[in-house]
């Protein structure tokens, strides 16, 4: 049986799906990239093929997330796409009425408006990481609870707590401020909740059309606190599915099978040894940062010149 | 029929003209409250993230105004004394039409966009006529509003003279924006802040426009805002008789992101400070940077 | 020629060709071309800038610094309906709190109704000024403006459709470089004849269905290619066609305020300052030419642009064409962007295979 994969390489999280022909999930992991996009990728075949029957052989590889072009080297990918289109593609595979995409994943969140399955509009977070699932599990670490229990607690909350998130930095210290002045606990993680859910509306959501159906995925998705923030913010339901967390890499699975193209692909790549050397290119006051991958100690590619005078050709 | 006039903004530089105005001329009026926390959300709610904070604060008034009144009060004033204001003041009634689109607001229009002196009472003209007042009762009311306006910067001014000149406490002057300086959530906790420390503050905004837009001349050649020169005048005419300037400024301020600079390149003999409000809560850490401020200019006084 | 003063504007596309001839034949004294805009010219900028000012002032302090460390002595700035008229007297005040010596020829600093302040000014430039030489040299330097912008906009228009790549990109570097060496105005017109024959020449597989992207933001950012990440390449390697209005013809030579107002009528009942209207009218313009998408590009903090956006959003959702906005500071990601724009290609191209 054909087999497509699909990675997705955050820069918190990796993740990693494989479909079969009808796009049914035949393998799925999640785990921390740890800083080493393709230590974790490793990791992430390893676990996948344990996942998959004997008969099942992956023709095509589609790679997303902000690694996605050293890991499509890597896995020599047929398809390469940016995480907008990927989560685009995957959602609408599986919820083929969805009007708007809320997504916050660990250190960035987009809002993706989608009429007829097609895109038409979108935005991204740029500046900073204020309301993402980084700064959440940083604020859960200062209250001294666990993240995962987060959503729940703020459901226990009556009166959430104003607080102001529109800076980490800020958003630190009104926190010490308002645990100092009395607030319950559960009102300040509700109060963390609201503040992660206007920050998003806010800043990226701002003069976009949003309607139902709503679909929120990425890793805060699993909140339930941001969830029903949310639904109290936009009123309607939102939708979080199991998967919503892997929508990425599903959507990058369905764009290598539908590109039909196919390229040999094999586990054996997590037992490969690659490499990847960043330098400074001095020849002109740019100072692009060059980055080389290697395969075994061979140069396959290369990228992050701005002019052809720092352009390093791969050997063969 | 019923005005709304947004409490933020050129409102502060008409405190007295635009109210008067509409008294004299018989049209009943209604001003939006003091900024508090829900009109400052609903403004950052409304407006462009980037957009600057005073903006923010006005969209929220605006929106407090806009089911208690008929038309709400929109001036765009392009320039004053022959200088710009800024680029702001020139997209504000666009600004409200186009974000407010939905709810379809009626705008009451005010628009001086000449640099020649002439244009407000033209602007006055025009707004009476289409609010179907007579000429004459227009002309009474103008000179009525111009004159209780005058009087009180006048007495305004006088005040702070007088304080300036008598007060025995270390003197801080504040320099910011007449919008920001006498918002309830800019302003206003600074000004109790820095009296709660002991200190007089001066208020540059108050001392005379006009004469502080000529001190400015000498310090500046080619500024163009004529708000911001206001205040570069009021700091050159007093600069010796302060021990400490307070730049309060708001994020992300075009004009005054580049006349604080100059500022502070400018007057190297009187300690200045830089304050930034940004739309997030929390005056905490502004306290805490004018107590060490206030510190630093105890110990100068002493040493000297 | 004066050889003792060597003078120079800060980097802005490819206009400093036009200023070259302006200066070397009319006022008589040598002209740096700017080197182009790199890394260290926005650290440079930055360092020494206020914070929140907006980029594209760093970028002109980058940029004189490093004229001064090539040997510049008169540096010139322009003036704008923005921040850009206090951009002159600001960075002269802090190049000389740098230490460094120079004449400084701030256009803003001109009262434009006085023959004796233009004439003073300019005699900032070189004390031996002749009018005359002046006036003579003004028409050949506004040739070559529309020139570059008559090129520019070709190319814009095809090369992402190039049959062999970077033959535009190749063809444009060489015309530039005899560009520099134009001495009178009848050479000019050969040259482009030349290359305007050359730049048509240029094979291209294009087919007879593009899709069209239309560019609009704040003048320097839109205009000055580092400043917007190369987005015209950028979007040009997806295959798309470019459209932008906003030029240094359009806006200076041929100013278009009172035609933007028309068009923008319908969501502007004024000017709303510096280039918002402009703005607002190619928005209108393009959307209704048949692009399938906009794309602003903005210095982050622009007042006039972002006080634009509320309209563009309007504008948007009447007309139903998607727009991406920019907004670059200092420390925008690269990634981010490509990321975007690559994301950007997918919505047009489903979009206008619908």
């Amino acid at each position: 049986m054909k087999g497509y994969l699909g990675i997705d390489i955050g820069s918190i999280s990796t993740k990693g799906v494989v479909i079969d022909g009808e796009n049914n999930i035949l393998a799925k992991e999640y785990l921390w990239t740890e800083g080493d996009p393709m230590g974790a990728v490793k990791r992430l075949l390893k676990v996948l093929e344990k996942q998959l029957a004997e008969d099942v052989r992956i023709v095509a590889v589609g790679t997303t997330g902000s690694a996605r072009k050293l890991i499509g080297v890597m896995t020599n990918a047929c398809v390469v796409k940016n995480e907008i289109t990927a989560h685009a593609i995957g959602t609408t595979t599986v919820h083929p009425d969805v009007n708007t995409i809320f997504e916050i994943g660990g250190q960035d969140s987009k809002i993706i408006i989608i009429e007829n399955g097609f895109v038409v509009d979108y935005a991204m977070n740029t500046l900073c990481a204020a309301g993402t699932g980084s700064f959440l599990s940083s604020q859960a670490h200062r209250l001294g609870v666990s993240v995962e229990d987060f959503g729940e607690i703020a459901l226990a909350s009556k009166k959430p707590t104003n607080i102001a998130a529109r800076c980490t930095v800020f958003a630190e210290s009104d926190l010490v401020h308002k645990a100092q002045i009395g607030h319950k606990k559960e009102d300040i993680i509700a109060g963390l909740c609201k503040a992660v859910v206007t920050n998003y509306l806010n800043n990226i959501g701002k003069g976009k059309k949003i309607r139902a159906p709503i679909v929120f995925q990425g890793g805060v998705s699993k909140n339930i606190g941001v969830k029903k923030a949310f639904e109290d913010a936009v009123g309607s339901e939102v939708i979080v599915d199991e998967n919503g967390h892997l929508m990425g890499a599903f959507g990058v699975a369905v764009l290598a099978k539908r590109s039909g193209k196919e390229k040999p692909f094999s586990f054996e790549t997590a037992d490969i040894e690659f490499k990847t050397r960043g330098f400074e290119c001095g020849k002109c006051a740019n100072h692009c940062e060059i980055i080389c991958v290697y395969k075994e100690d061979e140069l396959i590619d290369s990228w992050g010149n701005k002019c052809d005078n720092g352009a390093v050709k791969a050997s063969n | 029929m019923k005005i709304g006039i947004p409490r933020a903004l050129l409102y502060y530089k008409n405190e007295k003209f635009w109210p008067t105005f509409f008294d004299e001329i018989g049209v009943d009026y209604i001003i939006s409250p003091e900024t508090d926390r829900k009109i400052i959300e609903c403004g950052a709610n409304l407006a462009i993230d980037e957009t600057c904070l005073p903006t923010k604060i006005f969209l929220g008034h605006v929106d407090w105004l806009i089911d208690k009144c008929d038309y709400i009060f929109v001036p765009r004033v392009g320039y004053r004394f022959g200088y710009e204001t800024c680029t702001k003041f020139q997209a504000q009634t666009d600004l409200v039409a186009n974000t407010f689109r939905g709810k379809k607001p009626k705008l009451l229009f005010y628009n001086i966009d000449d640099k020649k002196a002439y244009r407000e009472r033209k602007a006055v003209y025009k707004m009476g006529k289409f609010l179907k007042i007579k000429r004459s009762q227009i002309k009474y009311a103008y000179i009525m509003a111009k004159q209780a306006q005058m009087f009180f910067e006048l007495f305004r001014r006088q005040k702070e003279e007088a304080r300036l000149s008598e007060s025995k406490k270390l003197k801080i002057l504040l320099v910011a924006h007449a919008y920001n300086i006498a918002d309830k959530y800019i302003g206003k906790p600074i000004i109790k802040a820095v009296k709660a420390l002991g200190c007089e503050p001066i208020i540059a905004e108050y001392f005379d426009e006009s004469e502080c837009i000529r001190a400015s001349q000498s310090v500046t050649a080619t500024m163009p805002w004529a708000y911001n020169r206001h205040l570069v005048g009021a700091i050159e005419l007093h600069k010796d008789e302060v021990d400490g300037i307070v730049l309060l400024t708001t994020f992300p301020c075009g004009t005054d992101s580049m006349v604080n600079d100059l500022i502070v390149r400018t007057y190297k003999s009187v300690p200045i400070i830089t304050l930034t409000v940004d739309t997030q809560d929390g005056t905490a850490g502004m306290e805490t940077r004018l107590e060490s401020f206030v510190d630093i200019l105890t110990l100068r006084q002493e040493n000297k | 020629m004066n050889n003792e003063i060597v003078a120079c504007f800060p980097q802005f596309a490819n206009y400093a060709y036009a200023f070259k001839y302006l200066f070397e034949k009319g006022f008589g004294v040598k002209y740096l071309l700017p080197p182009p805009i790199t890394k260290r010219t926005m650290e440079l900028g930055s360092e020494n800038s206020p914070d929140y000012v907006c980029s594209p002032f760093k970028y002109c302090l980058g940029c004189h610094i490093e004229a001064l460390e090539l040997g510049t002595n008169c540096l010139a700035q322009i003036l704008g309906p923005c921040r850009l008229n206090y951009y002159g007297e600001l960075s002269e005040r802090i190049l000389r709190d740098m230490g460094y010596e120079f004449q400084y020829f701030n256009m803003a600093a001109i009262n434009w109704h006085s023959r004796k302040s233009i004439i003073e000014n300019f005699k900032i430039i070189n004390p031996d000024l002749s009018i005359v030489r002046l006036l003579s040299a003004l028409p050949t330097s506004l040739a070559i403006i529309k020139m570059l912008d008559k090129f520019e906009n070709y190319v814009r228009h095809n090369i992402g459709f190039e049959a062999e790549n970077g033959e535009f990109d190749r063809t444009y570097k060489e015309f530039l470089q005899k560009l520099a060496d134009i001495e009178s105005g009848k050479q000019l017109k050969a040259l482009k004849k030349e290359y305007w024959q050359k730049l048509n020449s240029i094979k291209l597989n294009k087919p007879t269905k593009t899709i069209k992207v239309g560019m609009i933001g704040d003048y320097y950012t839109v205009q000055e290619p580092f400043a917007n990440y190369f987005m015209e390449k950028e979007l040009a390697k997806y295959g798309m066609e470019i459209y932008r209005t906003m030029t240094f013809t359009n806006s200076i030579i041929h100013r278009r305020g009172k035609e933007s107002i028309r068009i923008a009528k319908k969501y502007t009942k004024y000017d709303i300052g510096a280039t918002s209207n402009s703005t607002v009218a190619e928005a209108i313009t393009f959307a209704r030419a048949g692009c399938s998408g906009i794309i602003q590009v903005k210095s982050f903090g622009c007042t006039p642009e972002t006080d634009a956006m509320p309209i563009l959003q309007n504008v948007s959702r009447d007309l139903n064409i998607p727009i991406l906005y920019f907004s670059f500071d200092s420390q925008t990601s690269e990634t981010g962007v490509k990321t975007r724009l690559e994301a950007f290609y997918d919505m047009v191209e489903a979009r206008s295979g619908k």
